[in-house]
Order: structure tokens, then sequence, then C-alpha cells
């Protein structure tokens, strides 16, 4: 009662003084932001008008950039690609990565020292990792093929046949994001306390599987929207491998967006035509957001 | 428009160029001038430019040299192009043979030609016709060549032998090349016959269209002609190398790795390959090198690759001390170095032609004897018009592949090629 | 079900963990193993590991002499490390502001801040390379840091972690009398510890492998970062020099995963109390 009142006579005096005090915890912040995120995007989304190459002026030429765009087979391709390699990277590196975690949190033995294995592509620089994964996925000398002759299987040309170009940079794609996700998995599962889990056996759920699906899944729900908006918003953002790797070869079959974006604005100079890419990466990108946290929030259950 | 712009661009060079070699030279015996220069490829180059530069302290010891590089040439002209916007460029860069023409469009290269001639009659400093040729683009000249290299053979000797070849009697036809590489890869345990680098850019590709005697582009370059029965040929070429030859769909480092493990029979790439591919080759098998197999005795060329120095300072004191460098690497002692100590051709006729610059190095290394006996076929590298000129040759490499993974008839290729250049062609401008 | 399984109930799920983790890790064996072998064993067809002749010391050592690694490397320590500096100056006061303080336009804050997670580096590099430019503060120091200065999945997470923090010990502070600044820094931040670690080492991470933005800023080796070390050994026209590019890569990866594993058991911590549970 008494420190009722006194809580409600400090609160209005002090509420404005709250929000200034905010206001300057936030400016340092919101500065940045602005200088450094905000207005160049800005900058760079004002670009996509205009047919700026680098050294030259540009000149506002309206939406010609995007009529140029929907009749490039080469940007269809890339689209298509992009979406393809999401498909593949997102759900399976989710899917390893909580794999991974269950087994390395289901016993105390070597959890430091698998999570640190496990962890490892994630820490790695790309550069350096693609000429191995260049040498491991060679057709004729490298060893996974080798070892596929050894079954009697000719392992086909992983890197640069147009088959398989795409699905060989998914498969490192996952290897490089399974680790991550493992991660904030692990960090998901201790957050649960083991007594809903035993209380759970004592209700009758046995296996470990019925536990799993019973206690586990659902309390992993945040985690799991939040694991998967991440390696979405990284897969989406290809770009090393592709880089490095293949160049977006052989004919298009693994070029994908942000590379195509790149191209254009670095190796083509054609910075406005790239920056027009970029403008339907940013809308192509924030309709998937919205479509994700409208269908899948819905159902993550809150604990 | 364009054309007056890059007229007047060209013009005021001139005035300038003149205006610098007029002006009395400032007394600099006290000071140092520093000029920074750069070059693309350290891995290759920069043990050259360490000898060129320790010899050019000996003759000007004003002169200090602060050097920068990038990893290729694609980054060098990026650097460039960042950097005239910004105004902080080198004085003196290394480019890449074919993006010259872009920096010469664009008013950024300066030309030499009368900052040489105030030095003395060109071809008899070693600057021949075809040397010069080489970094002429613009309608002046926009460099000096200082490295140049075209396509040549790298064959595996004791494959060769096992197929039943002769090492020292090669094919020197496409249909025989073809053959021995059918029977190398019969030889069977994952060995493949024959690897031509078709990816990467169209320096290879114009290797076999100029070698049926084909050009790019139109005289006055406002149409393809690659279209023609060359090109068609060079397609076809390149068709039956995968079906009688049996080229395998490699990446062009994948090709590399395999042939020098020894698992590939001959290898068509660059000369200037040759120092990598003998360190990754080693004791693995007996290396040689041999020309390009002949398609066109009388109309055949070759491309040349390589880089030449483009003059970029204004201010008077640095381009006169950039320009000292560029000529002494690129003279009789600077080209030396170069040959000595990357393996590329060299770009001055007289150390070529006497004896007493190079013959002992070519004796001593045999290997990079092939490269220099293409000298005399050897044209520049075809430059594309316009913006989209980079753009242009990623088309013509998307279309090989198609061919190469066998999901386009030479023909169909060759006319989607054809159409995806001509709509990236600078359009004609009033 | 316990921590309590023996060894042999246990072996199971470490044996199938040990083939995974085979698997996962073959690119790193391979690569150490290159490194140690002359250029011309590397690219034999059978899978030997181990080198006939030890180049070890020839390949490192030609790494170390046609490149400054140990500037590359104490480039790579000041970037990486004045990045996470300004980041965390920037990013706990506003993450702890959005999660504990009412002010209007609190959303549209946040709002911004989701939003700024979506959009790629690649975007904004182009105008912040002209500006910098035009400012003369190309190839410095100041060019490589100032840019990812801010970091919206800084704030996103520090947002997080302060919403689960006890709005009790908050009030306590305030009616001590302390400024809203002071308890940021002397209440909040020593309880976001983990967070701040797992946050370090996202940043350090992702800074130390950046390719992109060195190549476009920096030229020279001055202030060139590790990424850019290893690119030097990495050709178009004349192959790479494998051996040395292995080599290389082993050292500009070896600091981070030794930080890693210094760090990982409070990185972990950090992830698990930043309140995923939403």
């Amino acid at each position: 009662m008494p420190d009722a009142s006194l809580a409600l006579r400090a609160r209005s005096p002090t509420r404005r003084s709250e929000a200034l005090g905010a206001w300057l915890l936030t400016l340092p912040a919101a500065l940045s932001f602005a200088l450094l995120l905000l207005l160049p995007t800005l900058a760079a989304i004002a670009l996509a008008f205009t047919d700026y190459e680098l050294g030259l002026i540009p000149v506002w030429i309206g939406l010609e950039n995007f009529r140029e765009l929907l009749a490039d087979r080469g940007f269809r391709r890339s689209f298509f690609n992009t979406i393809i390699y999401v498909g593949l990277v997102a759900p399976l590196s989710v899917g390893l990565g909580l794999a991974l975690a269950l087994l390395i949190e289901a016993g105390a033995r070597g959890r430091v020292f698998f999570r640190a294995v496990f962890f490892l592509p994630v820490v790695s620089l790309t550069v350096a990792m693609a000429a191995a994964w260049q040498y491991l996925l060679h057709p004729t000398i490298g060893p996974v093929n080798t070892l596929l002759r050894l079954i009697g299987v000719t392992g086909p040309a992983w890197l640069s046949s147009s088959d398989t170009v795409l699905i060989s940079l998914a498969a490192i794609g996952v290897w490089e994001n399974a680790g991550f996700n493992m991660v904030l998995f692990m960090a998901g599962l201790t957050a649960i306390p083991r007594e809903l889990r035993e209380a759970a056996c004592v209700d009758g759920a046995h296996s470990g599987w019925s536990r799993f699906w019973l206690v586990t899944w659902p309390l992993l729900g945040p985690t799991t929207l939040f694991v998967v908006t991440i390696t979405m918003i990284r897969s989406i953002r290809v770009f090393d491998t592709v880089a490095v790797l293949t160049r977006g070869g052989p004919n298009k079959a693994s070029e994908v967006l942000l590379y195509t974006m790149y191209t254009e604005g670095f190796t083509f100079m054609r910075l406005g035509y790239s920056a027009a890419i970029t403008l339907v990466f940013l809308v192509i990108v924030l309709a998937l957001m919205w479509v994700q946290t409208r269908v899948l929030d819905r159902r993550v259950h809150y604990g | 428009m364009e054309t007056t712009q890059m007229l007047e661009r060209r013009s005021l060079g001139i005035a300038a160029a003149t205006a610098a070699l007029l002006t009395p030279r400032v007394l600099r015996a006290q000071g140092t001038t520093d000029i920074t220069v750069h070059y693309a490829q350290p891995f290759i180059f920069k043990e050259s430019y360490d000898a060129i530069a320790a010899e050019f302290a000996k003759r000007e010891p004003n002169i200090r040299i602060n050097w920068v590089t990038t990893p290729n040439y694609q980054e060098g002209m990026q650097l460039i192009l960042r950097q005239s916007a910004t105004g902080q460029m080198p004085d003196l860069s290394y480019q890449g043979f074919n993006r010259l023409r872009l920096f010469a469009e664009r008013g950024i290269a300066q030309d030499v030609m009368p900052m040489l001639r105030a030095e003395g009659e060109p071809a008899a400093m070693g600057y021949s016709p075809s040397i010069l040729a080489l970094a002429h683009f613009g309608g002046m000249q926009a460099g000096l060549a200082y490295a140049a290299s075209n396509p040549i053979c790298y064959f595996n000797a004791d494959l060769v032998r096992r197929a039943g070849g002769n090492p020292d009697a090669m094919p020197t036809d496409w249909p025989g090349t073809l053959a021995l590489a059918a029977r190398i890869k019969a030889l069977g345990g994952g060995t493949e016959g024959m690897f031509y680098s078709w990816p990467g850019d169209d320096w290879m590709f114009s290797a076999l269209l100029f070698g049926h005697g084909g050009r790019m582009l139109t005289e006055d370059e406002r149409d393809v002609a690659f279209d023609g029965p060359e090109g068609l040929a060079s397609l076809r070429l390149l068709d039956s190398m995968v079906k009688v030859g049996g080229m395998p769909n490699l990446t062009r480092e994948g090709a590399q790795q395999a042939f020098a493990a020894g698992r590939l029979g001959m290898f068509f790439w660059t000369t200037a390959a040759l120092r990598g591919t003998i360190q990754q080759v080693g004791r693995n098998f007996e290396l040689r090198t041999t020309v390009m197999p002949v398609i066109d005795a009388q109309r055949g060329r070759l491309p040349t690759g390589g880089a030449a120095g483009m003059l970029t300072a204004r201010d008077p004191a640095k381009r006169e001390a950039a320009w000292k460098f560029l000529r002494f690497s690129t003279s009789t002692e600077g080209t030396t170095l170069m040959v000595r100590n990357t393996g590329y051709v060299p770009t001055n006729q007289l150390a070529i032609d006497e004896p007493r610059w190079l013959a002992e190095f070519y004796q001593q290394n045999p290997l990079f004897q092939a490269a220099t006996r293409q000298a005399n076929i050897s044209i520049p590298w075809y430059a594309f018009p316009g913006a989209n000129s980079v753009r242009v040759t990623q088309a013509m490499v998307d279309n090989q592949a198609r061919v190469v993974e066998q999901r386009a008839t030479p023909e169909q290729a060759l006319a989607d090629m054809a159409n995806e250049v001509r709509r990236l062609l600078p359009r004609p401008r009033g | 079900m316990g921590d309590g399984r023996t060894l042999l109930r246990d072996l199971p799920r470490l044996a199938l963990l040990s083939l995974l983790g085979l698997i996962i890790l073959s690119p790193y064996i391979w690569m150490l193993s290159a490194s140690l072998k002359p250029t011309d064993e590397i690219f034999r067809a059978n899978l030997a590991l181990i080198p006939e002749r030890f180049a070890a010391v020839e390949n490192y050592s030609r790494v170390f002499a046609q490149v400054p690694v140990g500037r590359y490397l104490l480039n790579g320590v000041i970037v990486c490390g004045g990045i996470l500096f300004f980041q965390l100056l920037f990013a706990i006061p506003a993450g702890y502001a959005l999660a504990k303080l009412r002010f209007p336009g609190r959303e549209w804050v946040f709002g911004a801040v989701m939003l700024g997670l979506l959009v790629p580096p690649h975007v904004p590099a182009l105008p912040l390379y002209a500006g910098l430019a035009a400012l003369g503060m190309l190839n410095t120091y100041a060019a490589l840091i100032i840019p990812s200065t801010i970091s919206v999945f800084g704030i996103f997470l520090f947002r997080q972690f302060f919403r689960s923090l006890p709005d009790d010990l908050i009030h306590a502070a305030r009616l001590d009398g302390m400024s809203e600044g002071a308890i940021v820094w002397r209440v909040a931040l020593p309880n976001a510890w983990p967070a701040a670690t797992a946050f370090a080492i996202f940043s350090v991470v992702a800074h130390w492998n950046d390719l992109f933005w060195p190549l476009i800023v920096v030229t020279g080796t001055e202030y060139a970062t590790p990424a850019l070390g290893v690119l030097h050994f990495h050709t178009e026209e004349a192959g790479d020099d494998f051996a040395a590019l292995m080599a290389a890569c082993a050292i500009m990866t070896a600091p981070l995963i030794l930080a890693f594993l210094v760090a990982q058991r409070r990185f972990v911590e950090g992830i698990a109390t930043t309140g995923l549970k939403g």
C-alpha cells in the first residue's frame, strides 16, 4: 500500500526521463544505423533505377533495368537456383543440426570434444575450404570418386556437370551450417528442464522417441523457429562457395542471386543493373520472412 | 557523342604529354620522387618486378617505388576504375592486354608513343610493330607490353609413349592429336586423353577461331564475325574433342590437377602456367611441351595473353619517373629479367633476336621454348568494344559449356552465342 | 535415462558421432596433409595422407617469405577487436533500451532492427565505399572497422537476453539513484556476460573470414587481413601454389580455432541464456 503509492507517484515524472534515457541509449546505434546501413541501402536502391557504371555519371532510366531482368535468361536461372539451394540446405542442415545436438546431449561423454569438432566448419575460411572441397570432389583423382570406384560406381563430375553442381554446393552448404545449427539446438535443449523429461517417463512415455515427440520437440519450438529463420537467411545469402568453386558455371547451372549481383556490379561494372537485382533480392527475402512468420509462428508453442 | 568525348580526352592527353615534354626539367637532384606501381598476380610476377626494381634502383637512385598488387587482372581493372573515380590511381599499372581497351576508351590510359619516339626509333630499341600492336587500343599506344604468353600443349611423355606415340614427334594437326588422345584414354584406369582449357574466358576459343583464320567482330566492330564458317569449324572441333578425343567435363583447375597427378595425357593452356605446372608435376612423370596443332598453315594465328604497363600519372615529375620505369621494364634488360623469373614470352625484339640475352636461358629450360616458336603467328588478344566487354566473354564461355556437355549442337550454340553477343555490342550512337 | 550409461551402451552413439565427425573433418584433414607435402605429391591419385617427403618447413616458410604473416594476423586482431568493441558499445545500450524501457517509437526501432537483419552486407557496400573514398579514408583501419560497427544482430541478441533479466534488479538500481546509462554498464552488462561471449564469437569469426569488404577497400599489404593473405596464393592465370596455399590456410585459420576452443563453453551458455524460449 505505501509502496504502491510511492511507486505511483514516482512513475509519472520519471516516464519522460525514462523515454529520454532510452533515446540517449539508442542514439549511437541509431546514428550508425542511419549512416552505415539505412542511407547506403537507400542509395543502392536508388541506383537500381539508373544505368550507373563505375567511372561514369549515372543517368536515370526508370524501370529499364527491371525489364531487362525479366527477359534475362541468366537472372531467371539464378532465381530458381537460389530457391532450390535454400530448399535443400535449410531442411537438411536444420535436421542434421538437430540430430547432432540430440546425439551429443544424450550422454555426457565427449560432449566438449564433439561440439568443437562439428562447429569447426563454421569457423573456417571459405577460400581455404574451397580448395579442399575442389580436390575432394575431383572427378578423377578425388577421394569421393575414388571410394565410389572401389564399390564399382562411376561418380559424376560433381562440380563441373550441370546436373550435379547445385547438389554438390548444397552438400557443402549443409556441411557449413549443420554445426552452427547444432550449437543453437544444444542451447535450446539444455534450457528444457530435465524434470519435464523425467516426468514424461513416469507418465508412461518410455521410449526415447515418444519422449522426444511429446516433450522435447514442442518445447524446442521457439528454438526451431529461430534456427530455421537463421538458416534460411544464411543460405539465401550463399556467395563464397559459388564465387570460389564454380563461378556460376557450368553455363549458369550454379548461378545464385548474390553472385549474379556481384558479377553484374563488380565484374561487368554495371552497378545500376546490379542494384536492381539487389532490390529484387530484398523483396524476395522480405516476402519469405513474412510468409514464414505467418505460417510457422502460429504453430510454435511458447512455454 | 562517344567519339567526340574520346577525341577530347585523347587530345587532352596528347596536350598534357607534349606539355610535360616541353616543360624544362625541374631540378630534383635533392629530393626523391615517389611513384606507385601496380601489378596483378604477385604469385607469378613478384620476383620479376623485384629483380627489375633492383636493377632500376642502380640506374635511378632518386626514384622510389611503392608497390600495390591485386590477386588477378580482374581485380586490377576494378582497382583502377574505382580509384580513377576517387583520384587515387597508381602512377603506373600493369593490366591484362584485353583490359587496356576500356582504359583507352575512358581516357585513363595515356598515349606513350610521343615519349617513346622522343628516345629514338622504336623498332631500333626493340619495339617491333607486332609488339607495339599488343598494347595499341583506342587509336593510341595505350601502354607497352611487359609479358606475353600464348597457348601451348603440355603433355605427359610417359603416357604418350605407353599409348604408342612419340614424344619427340607429336601430331601436328588436330585429327592426329585427337586420335592420340583417344589412345591415351583407352589405357584405362581413370586416365583421360586431353583437356582443352575452354572455361574461364574467350582466350582459348579465340585460339581455335584465329587458328581457322577467323575474326571475332567485323572490321567496323558493329557486328559479329565469328558466326561464319571459321566459328562453326571451331565449335565443331570442340565437339569432336569430346566425341573423338574423349575430353572429360572438368573445370580448368580440375584438369590441371589431374594432369599433375599423371592422369591426363595432354593439357592445352597458356604458357604462363608453365612454372606452376613444373612445380606441380615434380617427379611424377616426364613433362614436355610443344606447339599447338596447326589448323590453317597460312591464315592461322594465335592470341597473345599477358600484361602491359599503362601510364596513368598526371603529375609531370611522377609521370616522368613512372615512364622511366616502364621503359626499363620493357627494355632488353628488363624483359630478360622478366623471362628468367616467369617464363613468359619476351616483349622486346632485340632480346629475342640477339642471343646474348636469352639463349642460355632457353638452352637450360627447353620447356619454355614452345611458346617462343609460336611468336611469329601471335596476334593481339581481341578486346571487345563497349561497356559489356567482360559480359561478352562470359556469354561465349557459357555457350561452349553447352557443346562440351553435349547439350547443344555446335550449330545451335554458335547461333545463340552470336545472338547474345550481338545484343551486348554497343549500339551505334549518333 | 541419465548420464550414467555404461561405456558399452554408449558405444553406438559414440561410434556414430565419430563417423560423422570424420566426414565433417575430412576437408581439414586433407588441408593439413596437403600443407605438409611438396606440390607434386598433393595431386597423386592415391589417398595417402602422410607425405613421402616431409615438406612442411619449405611450404610454411614460403608462406612467411611471400606474405607478411605477422602483419596480416595483427591486422586481423586489430580489425576484429575494433569492430567488436564498437559493436558492443552501440548494441548493448540499444538492446537494453528496447528490452526494458518504454519510449515512443520503440516498436518502430525494433522493426528497423529486424529489417536490417535481412539486408546482406553487399548492398550498402558500394555507396559506403564511395563515401569513404570521398573522405579520403580508404586503405585504413577506419575503413575496415567503421561499416561493421552497426550490428543489428547484436541489438537483437541483447534485446532477447535483457528481456529475461529480472525487473527487480533494475528497479533497485533506480531507487539507488543510478542513471539509466550506469544501469546498463554496471548492472545489466555483468549479468550479460554469456550473451556477450556468444556474440563475440559470432562477430570475430564473421569478420576474420570476411573477404568481400577487405578486397575492395584495401590495397597493398599494410592493412590486409588474413583472408587476403590466403588469396595471394590463388591466381587465375597460372594456377595455385597449392602447397603454400594450404599452409597459408592453416596459418590463418589456426587463431580462430584456438580462440573458439578456449571460449566454447561460455559460448554455448551464452546462446542458452539469451532467451531462445521466446
